[in-house]
């Protein structure tokens, strides 16, 4: 009787206690599910209340309307395509620093190609194959050859961004149209071209491959093996997964978005610019880190880092507004160290929890 | 693997694999060095070879700190980003406040000396950043030095709004960078880099904290057992990085009198270049100074030959990358061998 009782206390303490826990772990993930679209919220709240006629590139009227909204995701193609395959990359433990790099590469080409009188499907064949190399390339050197990720990365980084320079004609700084060899005006047709709702084919294109990539990660088997990779590879591979096989083709369909993300920027801007994707890896790792993915792989998701991407882009054209442009390295190393920091406190709690 | 095990002691020369991998950079700087005699004009006359290591000193500075933290297994990428900064403060501070309507002409007037030690702490408060972020908070190193290159870099723009300082200097700002051997090439940078190299290649070899750093790189819950304290070390030598490339900064600013808030564009790669070139692995645990001095000159004299043979400069980053590919492939193989 007496120890039933005895029982019964401890089992409700038990249960208090259990329930207390169960709600700050609950009221954690709920900030952690969340925080990112009340941030962007925010930002975005922020920079329709503010005014910006001064920026031209709202020259056209306030931040909400069509217009700028239209102008904002155009020149966001390049981050949105890249940092979707970059969180898969990183969900399996792995990093690619080379993706700016591998993107202006395939931007120079694009332009080369279609200056030297390439047709538009040749153009587009071959620079997507450019990607694949690329990818391939880096794959061989992390998985086969073994070298360290961030090494081999930041290595081709260079490697690539030389031979983009190389491309380029000495007295030039980029590829681009003259007198004697005029650039055809159907270079805009990928980048600039209005097809739907006001946006250009790279932006729908760059919308179709988050989608795939999403489902990828939540609904295919490719997605629950990066994540296992990532969480432990010794076992992932224990268990029959072939994470070289796997690593590796995430690794090439990181290099096929930066050659998408490459032509989007060469459309665009109707040349070849060799150092148009530099900085591009610390704004995907921003996005990704703003996204929740943990440092070290084994969990995160796509969709965030997709809403990580837009709250760079806000930001980056919102402190355009404010403050000169000798601020922005300044502003985008803060907004590094303070994704590093939300990261630590919400990804690292729940493991501790 | 029994085999392999079996095999290890077989192999008893007294050399160990770092050294081995030394002499075999050794080697293939004596080889690269001749066959760029032949090739290039000019190569072979002494000034050029005393330039290969005149030239170069601030890689070799940033180096020792690259190399000691590569050791432990951790990437230093601020270091560029580092020399900017005091470059430009070292500047800022020294400038008469001359109270004259341009901006950039205008510092705090402060005495060299003290310029120079509030530039070299804020350099070391850029690497103590570093350290708090990846000791403390276990954040990968190469996220973190990103983001503090970035800091470093950005407040040198933002000082010097994007552009330059150099006018209303004291006289004493540039005699760190005039003064040298006279009669030769050889500037008091290079005396200061070769001290530095000898007193870490002492600290490497004989000093139980030079030691320490291998064991930490090689098996970090091993050294943390055996009471090692992991995050005092590794703050110790990001600071200690940090300062190295902000007594390269200085030294960089005195020699062209000027803060350039664009100075040491990408060293961090070239001083990550050298140290794998001397075969320190980011694996862990395994590398040396000395080795890493040899890398040094092995890519002086690739990025020498390349300028000799009329290359474009933007042949620098595809040679650093072929090379660099090479080198790690080639020692892995070089090491492969030895051990059997």
């Amino acid at each position: 009787m007496n120890s039933q009782e005895h029982t019964d206390v401890i089992n409700a303490k038990e249960k208090t206690l259990r329930q207390q826990f169960d709600q700050s772990a609950a009221v954690r993930s709920v900030i952690k599910q969340f925080y990112i679209y009340v941030v962007l919220a925010l930002i975005v709240l922020v920079l329709s209340v503010v005014k910006l006629d001064q920026v031209s590139l709202f020259g056209r009227g306030s931040f909400l309307s069509p217009d700028s909204l239209i102008n904002l995701l155009r020149s966001s193609v390049p981050i949105l395509t890249l940092s979707a395959p970059f969180t898969l990359l990183m969900i399996s433990g792995y990093i690619d620093l080379s993706v700016g790099s591998a993107m202006s590469l395939s931007a120079v080409v694009f332009a080369w190609l279609i200056l030297n009188g390439f047709s538009f499907l040749p153009t587009l064949g071959l620079t997507l194959i450019l990607g694949i190399v690329l990818g391939s390339f880096n794959g061989l050197l992390v998985m086969k050859l073994r070298i360290t990720p961030v090494i081999a990365t930041l290595v081709t980084l260079n490697l690539f961004k030389g031979i983009a320079l190389l491309i380029v004609p000495n007295n030039l700084s980029a590829i681009k149209g003259s007198a004697q060899q005029p650039m055809p005006a159907w270079i805009n047709d990928y980048g600039r071209q209005e097809v739907f709702l006001g946006l250009p084919w790279a932006f729908w294109i760059g919308v179709l491959m988050i989608i795939v990539l999403i489902i990828v990660q939540r609904r295919t088997l490719l997605g629950k093996y990066a994540a296992a990779i990532g969480g432990n590879r010794t076992a992932a591979e224990l268990s029959g997964i072939n994470a070289v096989k796997y690593v590796w083709v995430l690794y090439i369909v990181l290099g096929l978005c930066a050659a998408l993300a490459g032509m989007a920027r060469a459309s665009y801007m109707s040349l070849g610019d060799p150092l148009s994707g530099d900085g591009m890896e610390t704004n995907c790792i921003i996005a990704v880190l703003l996204g929740g993915t943990s440092f070290s792989g084994g969990e995160g998701s796509v969709a965030k880092t997709i809403i990580g991407a837009l709250i760079i882009v806000c930001v980056t054209v919102g402190l355009l507004t404010v403050i000169p442009a000798y601020w922005q390295t300044v502003a985008k190393g803060t907004v590094l160290i303070v994704a590093v920091v939300l990261n630590h406190l919400l990804v690292r709690e729940k493991v501790k929890a | 693997m029994e085999n392999k095990l079996e095999r290890k002691p077989a192999v008893s020369t007294k050399l160990s694999d770092e050294s081995f991998i030394t002499f075999f950079m050794i080697g293939v700087l004596i080889v690269l060095f001749v066959l760029a005699c032949f090739v290039v004009p000019n190569f072979y006359r002494t000034q050029n070879m005393i330039n290969l290591v005149t030239n170069n000193w601030f890689y070799i500075v940033l180096g020792i700190g690259v190399s000691f933290l590569l050791i432990t297994g951790n990437f230093d990428m601020s270091v560029g980003g580092n020399i900017a900064l005091t470059a430009v403060l070292s500047v800022y501070f020294c400038q008469a406040a001359t109270g004259s309507p341009n901006d950039l002409a205008n510092g705090l007037g402060l005495p060299y000396p003290v310029a120079i030690g509030l530039a070299l702490l804020c350099a070391m408060s850029v690497g103590a950043l570093n350290a708090f972020f990846i000791a403390r908070l276990k954040v990968p190193s190469i996220i973190v030095t990103l983001g503090t290159m970035m800091l470093a870099r950005g407040t040198a723009q933002v000082v010097t709004e994007g552009a330059q300082r150099n006018t209303s200097l004291p006289d004493v700002f540039g005699m760190l960078g005039s003064m040298g051997i006279p009669g030769t090439t050889i500037k008091l940078a290079v005396l200061v880099m070769l001290a530095l190299v000898i007193i870490a290649l002492i600290v490497e070899k004989r000093t139980v904290f030079g030691r320490r750093i291998y064991l930490i790189g090689a098996n970090p819950k091993a050294a943390r057992l055996s009471g090692i304290s992991v995050e005092r070390y590794l703050t110790a030598l990001y600071i200690l990085s940090a300062l190295l490339a902000g007594i390269a900064g200085i030294l960089l600013a005195s020699e062209f009198r000027s803060g350039m808030s664009g100075q040491a564009t990408g060293y961090e790669f070239d001083a990550l270049v050298i140290s794998l070139l001397g075969g320190v692995s980011i694996a862990g645990g395994f590398g040396s100074v000395g080795g890493m001095f040899v890398g040094a000159l092995i890519l002086a004299v690739v990025k020498s030959s390349a300028t000799g043979l009329l290359l474009s400069p933007n042949w620098q980053f595809t040679l650093k990358g072929i090379v660099t590919f090479i080198a790690i492939i080639a020692q892995r193989y070089a090491l492969d061998k030895r051990r059997g």
